[in-house]
């Protein structure tokens, strides 16, 4: 395979694949943190704030998936 | 009736011109690479010392322009503080207030009052560094006008990622002494698992550094990369008919990105509470 296609081939493998978990994960996350909203409206406040804290963990993942795929295409 | 055919006018003309528009070709061709949108050119010259290259390159411009602007806007806002707020006033409040109570009182339990103005400062320099880079502004090569973010550089990302490394663990220390290593591991587990336990712990530490860096820096580049593309699609396609509907989409996906500057600050800021809060935990 020509090195330049396997490259970019790479890089958009990386981006699809690695986003699957991340796109799984933050639906279960923030649909979690709606139910909890949903049964105790109360506690909203802080159901958020921990919320975006798990999806900041959780976001990081595609973001490495992101990363590798520019260093796919500009570095390697 | 009158109306229905009024409507149908309209859509057979936006029809007819879009149609006209796919027709007419593109203007000259212009060649454009996402890529060199991130091009660090030194814009002013300077000599390196050592392997420190001092060079002014426009991360370093884009950042002065976010102290600037904090700096003024602190002075600016405590000279005119009133009791009944002005409608900028009372923005400016609120997100204090989502710094004091939101972030900072919400995560950590204790060592609020010390670790607060850490944590208010780096979620409001994010913060206006996240929005000056959704302003176009002429730091492009040759002076051409074009996005940029000082946080969509790894370096700075890194570097703030480690002022909140460096603080977590001075939090630690300064609040157990060398107990707060003790806390790294539990003190109930038997001899071998805790030394396991200790080192895992202390490649969690040195990922977070990676994770809070990365998270911001590749938030802000893909940001910038899709607001690249929609601008330059017309560009891409070389055609009217693509420029004029994708314009849509830039104007939405400028408006996502107005969120994700936001959120990013936001936990950027939340995690270093998290961070250092759990720093205070630990050890006792």
């Amino acid at each position: 395979m020509n090195p330049e296609a396997a490259k970019l081939l790479g890089a958009g493998l990386a981006m699809g694949l690695g986003a699957i978990g991340p796109g799984v994960g933050l639906g279960i996350l923030i649909g979690k943190a709606l139910e909890a909203v949903a049964r105790q409206p109360e506690v909203s406040g802080e159901v958020r704030t921990n919320m975006f804290i798990g999806i900041g963990v959780t976001e990081a993942v595609a973001l490495y998936a992101f990363v590798v795929a520019l260093i796919l295409v500009f570095v390697a | 009736m009158n109306r229905r055919r009024v409507l149908l006018v309209y859509l057979v003309l936006g029809l007819v011109a879009l149609a006209l528009l796919a027709i007419i070709p593109g203007g000259q061709k212009q060649e454009f690479s996402v890529a060199d949108e991130f091009q660090l050119e030194p814009l002013v010259e300077l000599p390196s010392i050592g392997p420190v290259d001092l060079s002014i390159t426009k991360a370093v411009v884009y950042l002065w322009i976010a102290a600037a602007v904090l700096i003024v806007l602190a002075i600016v806002l405590s000279r005119t503080l009133k009791p009944t707020p002005s409608r900028f006033q009372y923005a400016i409040e609120t997100l204090y207030e989502l710094a004091r109570g939101g972030i900072v009182g919400s995560v950590m339990t204790s060592g609020r009052a010390t670790w607060f103005p850490y944590i208010a400062g780096a979620f409001f320099f994010v913060l206006v560094s996240n929005f000056i880079g959704l302003i176009p502004l002429p730091f492009a090569e040759h002076h051409q006008w074009g996005f940029y973010s000082a946080t969509a550089n790894l370096y700075v990302t890194a570097a703030l990622a480690l002022c909140t490394f460096v603080f977590t663990h001075y939090a630690g220390i300064r609040k157990s002494g060398l107990r707060y290593f003790a806390g790294w591991a539990p003190s109930s587990a038997p001899p071998v698992l805790k030394q396991l336990i200790f080192v895992i712990h202390a490649v969690s530490e040195l990922f977070r550094l990676v994770s809070l860096s990365v998270r911001l820096f590749a938030n802000m580049l893909a940001g910038h990369a899709i607001l690249g593309v929609f601008f330059a699609m017309a560009l891409i396609f070389q055609s009217y008919l693509a420029a004029v509907m994708l314009q849509g989409g830039s104007v939405l996906i400028y408006l996502f990105e107005l969120f994700v500057a936001f959120i990013q600050a936001f936990i950027f800021a939340i995690l270093s509470a998290v961070y250092i809060g759990g720093a205070l935990e630990e050890g006792h």
